[in-house]
């Protein structure tokens, strides 16, 4: 019995060293593609904000009128007398120190700056994406295949979400509800309360589109065969719903959720400038005028960090999604893999490790 | 100060929309042209309470000897003091220096300084603080962008002993005083000073009336509480001992209608930069006032390049001065609140001469006739001018992203009006960088900014030969080079006596006006609105409220 359990375990440890280095090539594999994805960020941002006609000294100086001797410090001090590879190597190495450089027009380091704001912007986007994804999941599970009263408007009221700019949107929820009503306040964004009405303003667009792709995903699930089967097995409506279509109808709204980040970065922007948010939105579009490099290389960044979370975020909620995207378990390791199998199991063939990464690739 | 020249406050806010980019505290200003009746004039003042005031822009860098920024001049000033006061007359008061003598050839100025001055750290105010602070503003480490520019001819300080120094310059300097007024000027605690600039962008330590611990935090604003020690206010304010207010908030609001919208609800107790169209309806509300006070300076002007072009035909600048309704533009299009100018200078300016003002009348007319006597008089198939076969076309390189109150429907505006004396306003939207190489190579024939300073040496700066742009921007946008100009200039800034000054720099006025070399758009209004139970906030010349004799009503 000792004996068969230490081959029964030799074999889950070969198999665990066999899996763990499958696992160890795959992530190997996500951070070369993260690095790479930030290494592009950068490259285009320098070549973006480098390679346009006119002097970045003049960008910095402005109208100000300054002496030759403090002029030449500046250039001294960014060292923009160099040549350009030089500059751009030279930002590289500071980069892999871990050192953003320093802001050319805001007076102080690029790590400070962009850490005053990224806590606020986060918290905008995080509130904004829960409620997006909140609503729109509720929206479309009372609305789908529902009847035309009942359906309609909410599809209306979805296209005006979309359509209507964001701009436009966040007035109007100040002046109803800080202006008249004095809900909420119209400043001071460190107060929960302070989130509510940005959040809003922020999740409608996304959230419009993120419910009319949630709906259609569940008007045509709920037409295929198994909801029939499964109805017939006498299981309630709402359990159909959430159990069984909501399931197919999230893979498509997923695949869209990638945009959809690009698509808060942007609106975080207007959201914060209306209701005078603290937040990267600001920091940004000052540094793209005046062409502060460090600064907006370093927004460029954490703005490629979050796509690359938000992917590696979307390649492991597939799977979860979608038993056919798992990687093939064996059976017989633990309750936990054990558990999952059995989901496996019954479903499909096994798709590779490999498979689900390509797909989350894209 | 304000060097303000699309009235962004510099790097600052270029924040989505024209709407933002504010500025606000443009520089603002003065008194002079104070419309608002004195608020607070009413009532005792109280002590206590508590002031929320929002802003249309943000700050870059709160150290005022580093930052050209007007809202950090604005940020900066209740945390420093100066050594001297400006008043709207152009006379200056005592404040951390009790008197001063100017040596006979202008070029030495010695002070006796109070001695019962300390900062808020606890540091003394002295003789050894003056010098250090102005050797820190033309450090070049300091890469000052303003400050060290208005004492460009400073040589040093000599501390004679501790109430006692003479400041040193190369050249006659009578623009020191009221520079040394204002708080790109005010005086930091030493200790303070040794630190990085960096630092000194978030936090400074001044004598002044108020104290920021936290400092100022981008996006944000800046809190201040008030120095209960503070027992040294200039002489021209309205009392003395300690701020009235508790504590004072300042926020950064840059969206026109959440910033109105938040004063209306009651969320904050002042504004800044209340928008034009809300200004009629914001005075017929019980509860509010507004208070105006135009800049002093230079309006925001036009101004033709008379160095190339078809501008530099003095008959073409007149005809296009003479040909465009101005005034009527700028009335339609902010309901009164920014007046037309009438000349180069902003009325509110120290020295300005209204005898030029005719010269700036509306007579199409007589603009076709200078047009047809300089030679324009073919009409191609738009019905446009031309002469040779060729069109009378002016560039105008404009920066929308920059634009502020509306300028760009000026622009417009300007572009159908020439259109009907038959010249073709060719308005481009450059990017930055490539503006400012156009600038400085002369590469326009029509740019536009604003200007504000609170002295006539405004003029100097806007059309003295040695400020035409070469390297980068210069702010001598008509690239006038006339040597009677720069003499009535160099004159003076070698005499402090007030009444001298005002003959040159109206000489200087008569100049530029018969050279045609600047069409003046409007007066820039600083325009306050706040709540009722707000008193006492008035306007230093420069451009700012202040906050010092300011209090709030229960």
């Amino acid at each position: 019995m000792t004996i068969a359990l230490a081959a029964d375990e030799r074999r889950g440890g070969g198999r665990a060293a066999s899996s763990a280095r499958s696992i160890g090539l795959a992530v190997l594999r996500r951070v070369g593609y993260a690095v790479g994805v930030l290494w592009g960020a950068v490259t285009v941002t320098f070549a973006a904000l480098h390679l346009k006609s006119g002097g970045i000294i003049d960008a910095i100086i402005g109208q100000a009128a300054v002496s030759p001797e403090i002029r030449a410090q500046i250039i001294s001090d960014y060292a923009l007398d160099k040549p350009w590879l030089v500059q751009y190597f030279d930002y590289l190495g500071h980069l892999l120190r871990g050192d953003l450089g320093h802001s050319y027009n805001q007076g102080m380091d690029v790590t400070t700056a962009i850490g005053d704001q990224l806590a606020p912007s986060f918290e905008l986007m995080a509130a904004g994406v829960v409620l997006a994804l909140v609503g729109a999941i509720v929206v479309a599970l009372l609305t789908a295949n529902r009847p035309r009263w009942i359906r309609g408007p909410f599809a209306f009221l979805e296209i005006v979400g979309v359509s209507v700019p964001a701009f436009w949107f966040a007035i109007l929820l100040l002046t109803v509800f800080s202006f008249q009503l004095h809900w909420f306040p119209a400043i001071g964004s460190n107060s929960l309360r302070g989130l509510v009405l940005p959040a809003i303003a922020l999740a409608v667009a996304p959230g419009g589109t993120l419910a009319q792709v949630l709906r259609d995903g569940l008007e045509r699930a709920l037409d295929e065969p198994f909801v029939t089967t499964a109805r017939s097995r006498g299981i309630r409506e709402t359990a159909v719903l959430v159990r069984h279509a909501l399931r197919h109808a999230l893979m498509p709204a997923i695949t869209i959720a990638g945009w959809l980040a690009g698509a808060f970065l942007g609106g975080a922007i207007v959201i914060e400038n209306v209701f005078s948010r603290q937040g990267l939105g600001t920091l940004t579009v000052g540094g793209l005028g005046r062409r502060d490099f460090p600064l907006v290389s370093g927004v460029a960044l954490i703005a490629a960090a979050f796509y690359v979370v938000i992917n590696l975020i979307i390649d492991a909620v597939y799977p979860l999604l979608d038993p056919r995207l798992r990687p093939a378990a064996p059976t017989t390791s633990g309750p936990a893999n054990a558990a999952a199998a059995s989901i496996t199991s019954t479903t499909s063939p096994s798709v590779s490790a490999t498979g689900a990464d390509q797909k989350g690739d894209r | 100060m304000s060097s303000n020249v699309f009235g962004v406050s510099k790097r600052v806010s270029l924040t989505l929309a024209a709407a933002s980019a504010a500025l606000a505290l443009a520089a603002c200003g003065s008194s002079g042209g104070s419309t608002g009746s004195s608020a607070g004039a009413a009532g005792t003042p109280v002590r206590g309470g508590t002031l929320t005031f929002a802003i249309n822009s943000d700050g870059t860098c709160l150290d005022p000897h580093q930052s050209p920024a007007d809202v950090d001049g604005f940020f900066a000033r209740s945390i420093v003091d100066s050594l001297v006061a400006l008043s709207d007359d152009g006379t200056i008061s005592p404040w951390l220096a009790t008197s001063w003598t100017v040596s006979p050839d202008q070029k030495t100025y010695s002070f006796v300084l109070r001695d019962d001055v300390t900062f808020s750290n606890g540091e003394k105010f002295d003789g050894a603080a003056v010098k250090a602070n102005l050797d820190h503003i033309v450090a070049p480490a300091t890469k000052s962008q303003l400050a060290a520019g208005t004492i460009a001819t400073y040589t040093g300080t000599t501390v004679k002993d501790p109430t006692h120094v003479e400041v040193h310059f190369s050249a006659p300097n009578s623009a020191f005083l009221p520079s040394l007024a204002t708080a790109y000027l005010g005086i930091e605690a030493p200790s303070t000073l040794t630190k990085p600039p960096s630092e000194l962008c978030s936090k400074i330590v001044g004598s002044g009336p108020f104290i920021s611990s936290g400092g100022y935090v981008k996006g944000k604003g800046i809190d201040y509480v008030r120095n209960a020690k503070y027992n040294w206010a200039p002489k021209n304010a309205k009392h003395t001992g300690p701020a009235y207010l508790d504590t004072l908030s300042i926020r950064s609001l840059p969206e026109d209608s959440s910033r109105y919208g938040a004063l209306t609800s009651g969320q904050i107790d002042a504004i800044a930069s209340v928008p034009p169209v809300n200004v009629a309806q914001l005075k017929s509300t019980p509860g509010f006032r507004i208070q105006t006070a135009a800049a002093p300076g230079g309006n925001y002007n036009y101004y033709p390049n008379t160095a190339k072009g078809p501008f530099a035909d003095v008959k073409v600048r007149e005809a296009f001065r003479a040909g465009i309704d101005w005034a009527t533009i700028v009335d339609k299009l902010y309901f009164g609140v920014f007046p037309p100018g009438k000349g180069p200078l902003s009325p509110a300016t120290v020295g300005y001469d209204t005898s030029i003002e005719s010269a700036y009348r509306y007579d199409a007319a007589k603009a076709n006739q200078l047009l047809d006597q300089a030679g324009w008089t073919g009409r191609d198939a738009q019905g446009y001018r031309t002469k040779d076969g060729k069109r009378l076309t002016v560039v105008h390189p404009f920066l929308k992203q920059f634009a502020r109150e509306q300028r760009d429907v000026v622009a417009d505006q300007v572009q159908a009006a020439a259109k009907q004396i038959g010249i073709e306003v060719k308005t481009t939207n450059p990017e930055y960088t490539s503006y400012i190489k156009d600038v400085a190579a002369g590469n326009y024939d029509l740019i536009d900014f604003s200007w504000q300073r609170a002295s006539p040496d405004a003029l100097r700066t806007l059309f003295g030969s040695a400020n035409i742009p070469k390297d980068g921007f210069g702010t001598n946008g008509s690239r006038l080079s006339d040597p009677a100009l720069d003499k009535d200039f160099t004159d003076a800034l070698g005499t402090t006596d007030l009444t001298k000054q005002a003959a040159l720099y109206g000489d200087a006025q008569q100049r530029i006006t018969s050279a045609a070399a600047v069409f003046p758009i409007y007066v820039f209004n600083y325009v306050l609105g706040s709540s009722t139970k707000v008193q006492g906030l008035r306007f230093e010349p420069q451009a700012f409220p202040l906050f010092y004799d300011a209090w709030t009503s229960k």
